[in-house]
């Protein structure tokens, strides 16, 4: 292989290399690109390794060895005696007698220069300084790209979770199961794939906790159902001890994925709800009323959270957080759903409930009475479309009796009051 | 002069020394023109035969004297005349008397000579200037029905005078095929032509003696050919020859197989008088000029930018250096 030409060539391919990879640099500074570091050593590693395969494809012959060393004045003397090593001939043999000693004479002008140009490798040098530079400059481009890959890799552990339980309900004996028991577990199938749908669509923390609460609450409702499903089976006695037990093993399985999910989220909840009864809790309820369903589920949550706990017994978080409202967070967001979207913005979903109406006949920590709906493609809690004044009305009349009550820390009054106060202007 | 050693003929290096010889005697009687003095000896090395284009008075005929001299070779100068006839050139049958009768003998014409300086070749008509055709490629001339054989070596030296037009006959392009070599017979510099007065008009020339003969100019080309050539020098040349084929602006019509042959032969001469038993690609592109320039047919393009057909083959050269790997 010929030394000179592989240096020189490999200069010239990490050159490019630290082209592509500094153009990857620029582009993660304004787009999300998670990779881009990685990309950029890939891309060096790729130039370095295309070089070798071609240098390796193309190598240097012997008679392209000879014909460099005769450009250094040798007149093709050199090449043709090799290329005519294995003639005889009186002027064959004078021929190389006279390249030999032409060879020995000046043999101090092959001068090959193993090392590229300087200006070449000044190019690289600066290539790789940017790149290098480019990559530890913080950006918020940056900072989205770790969070949305977080959230993909989060997402896809979710997703493949669901796909195992979406198999291992398919697995369950259906045959032995009534018509309308069957349907059910076709629903729950149905509600899981929708899971994963929403997993993938999930680009945020917020969308993704969105998927998790409503995904535990599934998860605990299925148990549930799945409980009932073996109780009809046990009472009507025509079930094998087998499917028994394999759907009871399910059901205890999505229980304690439900607990462990809930209790994961008791944590987060925590801050969500506490933002829920600030400002933050009141600017999200303002734009979820025309945005998105996670975003009004969360701002209805958080109000409704420093509200009563009731609301939090609906998601089962309600213990000691008070108002923090992050069960609300959950459950409120989870009742708009993706069927927000497409709804008209003065209407919105909520729990079909409060927790101070009385109406509301579950415990905390127990969702018997909770009821969902599936309404387009999305889970929802059961509730009633209701105009957005009315909501706001109702808010604004739990909050001032809040306010009677001193259920708000003191200095908030005013706070709450110009708030509901805003919307009516 | 030193005696020809004739057992050494086969002898390359003797050989190589013999022809260098032959090119500084030649100096001595012809001043300057070193340059054209080497490329008729290369034409001579390898059998060719060559078109002489430049002004009168340059020392054409001095030159041919000169190498016939130092090469031992007869010398017959064949002016051409509009009412020259091929017989005139070639040789004719006439009847010859005597006690037993008429018969016809042949009466062998210039054309039987080693060396042949046909000055203004194209002053004659074309039936006469064709009348060369078969001597030059062939050998031989034929007349009647018999063909006689031409002495070897047979080299013919032709002129033409490159301004006045009025009343010649240009060579037809098959004709200026048969040429090895086109050379131009360029103006002396003021020192070269105070050398030739001196020369001239001084009260004696020195003398040209013979340093090879015939027979050894015959075993120098056979040398010659057996040079070897590089796959990346034949390479070269050929891509030099199938580029006068390519599309080009300049060229109407490229240069023919013969072209390639006589490239291959120059550039070994060429190597043999430079000492070398190789050809490189310097010899191929120093070959080039003299024996591509009459054979590409440049386009009216060329004619009417003022592009002469030495600059078409310098573009060519320039262009096509792949096969060197430089």
């Amino acid at each position: 292989m010929n030394i000179a030409d592989l240096l020189k060539k490999s200069v010239s391919a990490l050159s490019i290399g630290a082209g592509a990879g500094l153009l990857f640099q620029v582009v993660a500074l304004f787009a999300p690109l998670y990779y881009a570091d990685l990309y950029m050593i890939l891309a060096f590693l790729l130039a370095e390794m295309a070089v070798f395969v071609v240098m390796l494809i193309k190598r240097t012959t012997m008679e392209q060895a000879a014909l460099r060393m005769d450009g250094f004045g040798f007149d093709e003397r050199i090449v043709t005696a090799y290329e005519h090593l294995d003639e005889e001939g009186a002027l064959i043999r004078l021929q190389r007698e006279d390249a030999m000693k032409q060879l020995r004479e000046h043999r101090e002008r092959i001068q090959i220069p193993l090392r590229p140009s300087l200006k070449r490798i000044g190019l690289l040098f600066l290539l790789i300084v940017l790149s290098v530079g480019l990559s530890v400059l913080p950006s918020g481009a940056k900072d989205r790209a770790r969070e949305l890959h977080s959230v993909q890799e989060e997402a896809k552990e979710k997703e493949d979770e669901i796909e195992e339980i979406i198999e291992a309900l398919e697995q369950l004996a259906q045959e032995e199961l009534t018509e309308e028991q069957q349907e059910m577990l076709r629903e729950m199938t149905e509600s899981l794939e929708s899971s994963i749908a929403e997993y993938q669509q999930a680009d945020s923390d917020k969308m993704l906790t969105a998927a998790s609460q409503k995904l535990s609450y599934k998860y605990e409702n299925m148990s549930s159902q799945l409980s009932d499903i073996i109780q009809d089976l046990q009472d009507g006695a025509g079930v094998s001890v087998v499917s028994a037990d394999a759907m009871q093993e399910m059901a205890d399985r999505l229980k304690k994925m439900s607990d462990m999910r809930q209790a994961k989220s008791d944590g987060s909840g925590t801050g969500q709800g506490s933002g829920g009864q600030g400002d933050a809790g009141d600017g999200n309820g303002q734009s979820g009323q025309g945005d998105t369903g996670d975003g009004n589920g969360n701002g209805q949550s958080g109000n409704g959270a420093g509200n009563d706990d009731g609301q939090n017994g609906q998601s089962g978080n309600g213990d000691g957080n008070g108002q923090n409202g992050q069960g609300e967070g959950g459950g409120s967001g989870n009742g708009r759903g993706d069927g927000s979207n497409s709804t008209p913005h003065d209407y919105i979903s909520v729990p079909n409930a409060v927790a101070d109406s009385g109406n509301l006949t579950g415990n905390v920590g127990n969702h018997e009475t909770s009821e969902y709906f599936r309404a387009q493609n999305g889970l929802n809690w059961e509730g009633a479309h209701t105009s957005y004044e009315e909501v706001i009305g109702s808010y604004e009349q739990n909050a001032y009796e809040g306010i009677a009550a001193q259920r708000y820390p003191s200095g908030m009054e005013d706070i709450i009051k110009e708030y509901f106060a805003s919307f009516n202007n | 002069m030193a005696e020809l050693d004739r057992s050494r003929w086969n002898d390359p290096a003797y050989m190589a020394q013999r022809i260098a010889a032959c090119e500084r005697e030649i100096q001595k009687g012809i001043v300057g023109q070193r340059e054209l003095i080497r490329q008729v000896m290369l034409a001579m090395l390898t059998g060719g035969n060559v078109l002489l284009e430049g002004m009168p008075g340059l020392g054409k005929t001095r030159l041919v004297s000169t190498i016939g001299r130092v090469f031992d070779l007869s010398f017959k100068r064949i002016q051409f005349t509009p009412d020259l006839m091929p017989s005139d050139v070639t040789g004719t049958n006439i009847i010859i008397k005597n006690e037993q009768g008429s018969s016809f003998s042949f009466e062998r014409g210039p054309v039987f000579a080693n060396l042949i300086l046909a000055d203004e070749i194209n002053r004659a008509t074309p039936k006469t200037q064709s009348a060369l055709l078969e001597a030059m490629q062939e050998h031989t001339v034929t007349v009647g029905n018999v063909s006689h054989v031409l002495e070897a070596p047979f080299f013919v030296l032709a002129t033409q005078n490159p301004i006045e037009s009025e009343g010649t006959y240009p060579l037809p392009e098959a004709q200026l095929d048969r040429f090895m070599f086109k050379l131009l017979v360029r103006f002396p510099t003021r020192e070269e032509l105070k050398g030739i007065v001196a020369l001239t008009e001084g009260s004696k020339e020195p003398p040209i003696e013979k340093q090879m003969d015939g027979e050894g100019l015959l075993a120098a080309r056979n040398l010659i050919n057996q040079i070897p050539i590089a796959d990346a020098v034949m390479d070269y040349l050929l891509e030099i020859v199938m580029a006068t084929h390519a599309p080009n602006p300049h060229i109407r019509e490229g240069a023919s197989p013969r072209a390639a042959q006589a490239l291959i032969r120059a550039a070994r001469a060429k190597a043999f008088l430079e000492g070398r038993f190789n050809v490189s690609f310097q010899d191929v592109k120093e070959a080039a000029y003299p024996v591509l320039r009459h054979r590409i047919i440049p386009a009216f393009d060329a004619i009417s930018a003022g592009i002469t057909e030495d600059d078409i083959i310098t573009r060519i050269l320039d262009a096509n250096t792949a096969s060197t790997g430089r």
